[in-house]
């Protein structure tokens, strides 16, 4: 019985012995999968982040940097950071006057700020060249369009050379001025 | 001391609804993401691409991929948003990209021919049934920035699954 007793001790510490080899390999393993698993819930914890974000960018709010000559003077030279919203293209409800991120009809990547001039069923007029002040042109614009104009006529590409634009175009309306902080404000029609 | 005890379960309850509506919110946001970038499903009915499409309507799947590189050409069917109406999306197939010169035949119009250029960051869409479809012969070539996405497999009818033709 003591021997039976003995020999099974030494049976176990035996396997005992030779456990750490193939126990290091295991938790090798184990390590590494600890840690593919940790990866990939961040990855997912990231991507639901994401995914968030991008829904408030799409239906509510984003962040807008414009540059360039077009607005002068309401919008500077520099590049000038915005909050822009979409709840009010998606339900019609932008005006004249509202200063709106369409999106390029002339190339679909660029998308220009510019100042909504006129809605569909609107009469128009405006001066075609600004050298010459005299020289006035009107016209009614079609179903479903709007007529931009930026409000530096002197350099910017807007409807008068490319004409009236569909209203899905639009991407945003640009409400409140971020950057430069001495801009810092509302930015309504003005 | 009720009070408490009240309060507690309450707290209990709010914590799993803010959990259970954590995890809904969570999932449209995916689903969201997958409609808007890679693949959505579109119901689309009415007889201006007869033969391709059936009049009663089918449901097809649009993928939004190629528009945003794009690698939209010439013979796609595409879902675009209506230059007339912007709360509408028609399907049509692009007959002209930027830079081609279009030869049209409107049968309203008598039999003549016309020919269009179409300018620089435009395309021009055709319904495929000419005698009942409202397109680039009425309104002229609209701007690339208002394809929504590409038609790529029709789901249903099923036993119309598959590519739609041509």
């Amino acid at each position: 019985m003591v021997v039976v007793v003995v020999v099974v001790f030494l049976f176990r510490r035996g396997l005992g012995s030779s456990k750490p080899v193939t126990a290091m390999g295991f938790r090798n393993l184990g390590l590494l999968g600890s840690f593919a698993k940790e990866g990939l819930e961040k990855a997912f914890s990231l991507g639901k982040f994401f995914c968030f974000l991008h829904v408030t960018d799409t239906y509510l709010v984003t962040f807008v940097v414009t540059s360039g000559p077009s607005m002068l003077p309401t919008i500077d030279l520099i590049p000038t950071m915005f909050f822009g919203e979409r709840i009010s293209t998606r339900f019609g409800k932008v005006t004249c006057g509202d200063i709106v991120i369409i999106r390029s009809p002339q190339n679909p990547r660029k998308l220009l700020a510019k100042r909504l001039v006129g809605m569909e069923d609107d009469t128009v007029t405006y001066i075609s060249n600004p050298d010459e002040p005299d020289k006035q042109e009107t016209i009614v614009v079609p179903k479903g369009h709007v007529w931009i104009q930026g409000d530096n006529a002197y350099k910017s590409n807007d409807s008068r050379n490319f004409g009236a634009v569909p209203y899905g175009l639009i991407q945003h309306r640009l409400f409140w001025r971020v950057w430069p902080i001495k801009g810092f404000g509302p930015f309504w029609k003005h | 001391m009720k009070l408490v005890s009240y309060m507690s379960q309450w707290r209990g309850i709010a914590k799993e609804a803010m959990d259970r509506t954590a995890i809904a919110v969570k999932f449209l946001c995916c689903l969201h993401i997958t409609d808007t970038y890679f693949c959505s499903p579109t119901h689309v009915y009415g007889p201006s691409m007869l033969p391709t499409l059936n009049m009663v309507g089918d449901i097809v799947l649009v993928e939004h991929v190629s528009q945003r590189l794009g690698k939209v050409r010439h013979g796609d069917l595409v879902v675009i948003r209506s230059p007339l109406d912007p709360k509408r999306c028609l399907t049509k197939r692009i007959m002209g990209m930027e830079g081609d010169t279009v030869t049209y035949f409107d049968p309203m119009l008598g039999d003549a021919t016309r020919v269009a250029v179409v300018p620089k960051g435009h395309v021009w869409i055709q319904g495929d049934n000419i005698f009942a479809s409202h397109d680039s012969r009425h309104f002229g070539p609209v701007p690339y920035g208002l394809i929504q996405g590409k038609v790529f497999f029709r789901v249903w009818p099923l036993d119309c699954l598959g590519v739609p033709g041509q």
